[in-house]
């Protein structure tokens, strides 16, 4: 128990919960509070965002999901964006960059967004493909990866299956995507702490051993 | 690897989705307050938004516990999830029927008096300390987005979150025309073409985008003025003598020289800020006067 920085009433804490791994004892591990149930978060989450969204449309009587006034206090009224200051036009924003939502040519495609996200998280946690691919040209990406500390694990595999899987027909989205998921993807902590409390090689590592 | 051949193109977004071209703007019938909304769509992926957007929307919303006179009112966010990649952040804003550029249009023949102009900058000044002094920069002051109420109050907008992204380069100042670093001190270059065009009422001509012009009126910089970090050196341009302000702004009093001279000052450092232009003497003078007008 030396080696985990806690304050003593913390830990009691943490066994009385029985959040606490105390199987295991290694040298590496963050997850100080359990692994988390995330289909429950989830819907904890989904729960709760439909709430907020009730409370809204009834606060404005607006249904902002569809976009329709509905009957209350205020009274809505749809103008012309030429009737009132440019500020109020809509707009899309897409990284760092907004434009102005009214001309619908402007980015066409500027959604070079997420093909799908369901079938790529499929493809993240599926099983590591058996068939090596040794050249890596997406090394770029893996370093940031890499940079980032944590799911450098099972992404690697998933990042060699993308390309393969892709070869016939790989869009620049492909990379676009992944690094974006990729760096502000918290979900994997969970699991790749588990994993490497399997070997004892240090997180960063493990990819570079994986490339040979 | 079986399912690779399944990856086919699939709808990822509705670009083209809802009515734009239109704005919702509302009543509040027990109150008598408008509102407007402005939806700003943001891309995202299973985190859900962007961590920046949520930071600006919480900036915005600190910055809303100030009710500051001269910053629009954002009422509330609403966000709405329009499909896995897409999150649609609704911003109710109080909404004013116009804009600084419409009231600059609309002024009379004869143009704003000088009360008047002197007012409409104290109070823009006003709302730009506030900005600067919660270490938010705008970056984009431009009379389209510099609300003014029935009533004559300022108000700016279009910060953070509401930002549309603009190519009006008219009132960017020289160090982000170099492309050098710059900070709260574009703000206050932007605040001076709009000082000079509510004398002229038309776009300041001392600011248009392109660098040399705008140079043919402040003149050229002097070698240490110069930014060391540019690609473009100054013997690229011609050295120009400053032509005097009041031949472009013809009607501008004294005072007003002095300080649109320290806010269209070529080096940002040397920049006045917007705190010490708010007590420059040009807004001491007849302050009796302003105080009656408003």
């Amino acid at each position: 128990m030396s080696n985990v920085q806690l304050s003593s009433s913390a830990l009691e804490r943490l066994v009385a919960r029985r959040t606490f791994p105390l199987q295991k004892r290694t040298s590496v591990c963050r997850n100080l509070f359990g692994s988390v149930d995330h289909d429950e978060l989830h819907r904890e989450m989904k729960d709760k965002l439909r709430e907020i969204s009730e409370r809204d449309q009834e606060r404005w009587n607006f249904n902002f999901e569809v976009n329709s006034p509905l009957d209350g206090v205020y009274e809505w009224k749809e103008v012309s964006v030429d009737e009132t200051p440019a500020f109020y036009q809509d707009s899309v924003q897409s990284g760092r960059t907004r434009v102005p939502a009214t001309p619908v040519k402007r980015r066409p495609v500027e959604e070079p967004v997420l093909p799908d996200t369901p079938r790529l998280m499929e493809r993240l946690s599926a099983p590591e493909s058996s068939a090596p691919c040794t050249t890596e040209v997406n090394q770029e990406n893996r370093k940031d990866k890499l940079n980032s500390g944590k799911q450098a694990l099972r992404r690697v595999p998933s990042v060699k299956r993308k390309r393969t899987d892709t070869t016939d027909h790989t869009h620049i989205t492909d990379f676009f995507v992944k690094r974006k998921k990729v760096v502000d993807r918290k979900v994997a902590d969970a699991s790749s702490c588990h994993q490497s409390t399997k070997s004892p090689i240090p997180l960063e590592q493990t990819p570079r051993k994986r490339i040979r | 690897m079986a399912q690779t051949s399944s990856i086919h193109y699939e709808p990822v977004a509705e670009i083209g989705g809802g009515a734009y071209g239109t704005v919702y703007k509302a009543r509040n019938t027990e109150s008598g307050q408008f509102v407007a909304l402005k939806s700003v769509r943001v891309q995202t992926d299973q985190n859900g938004l962007p961590i920046s957007t949520v930071r600006e929307v919480a900036l915005l919303r600190r910055l809303e516990q100030f009710d500051h006179p001269n910053v629009v009112r954002l009422m509330d966010v609403c966000a709405t999830q329009r499909s896995d990649q897409e999150t649609k952040v609704t911003l109710v804003f109080e909404h004013v029927d116009q804009d600084l550029k419409t009231y600059l249009e609309k002024a009379p023949p004869a143009g704003l008096s000088q009360e008047c102009i002197k007012d409409m900058m104290k109070q823009l000044l006003c709302g730009l300390v506030f900005l600067h002094s919660n270490c938010v920069i705008h970056r984009d002051l431009k009379p389209e987005n510099i609300l003014v109420t029935s009533q004559g109050q300022i108000k700016l907008a279009d910060f953070g979150l509401a930002r549309i992204y603009s190519l009006t380069l008219w009132y960017r100042p020289p160090e982000v025309l170099l492309q050098s670093s710059y900070a709260s001190p574009v703000d206050v270059w932007s605040t001076g073409c709009i000082f000079a065009e509510m004398f002229r009422r038309n776009r300041c001509t001392n600011c248009v985008p392109s660098f040399p012009t705008c140079l043919s009126v402040i003149g050229l910089p002097s070698e240490e003025e110069w930014p060391s970090n540019v690609t473009l050196s100054r013997k690229t341009f011609r050295p120009v003598p400053p032509r005097p302000i009041t031949e472009v702004v013809p009607e501008i009093d004294s005072q007003g020289v002095q300080l649109l001279l320290k806010m269209l000052t070529f080096d940002p450092f040397e920049r006045i800020s917007a705190v010490n232009a708010l007590e420059h003497q040009y807004f001491k003078d007849e302050e009796t006067a302003t105080e009656t007008t408003k």
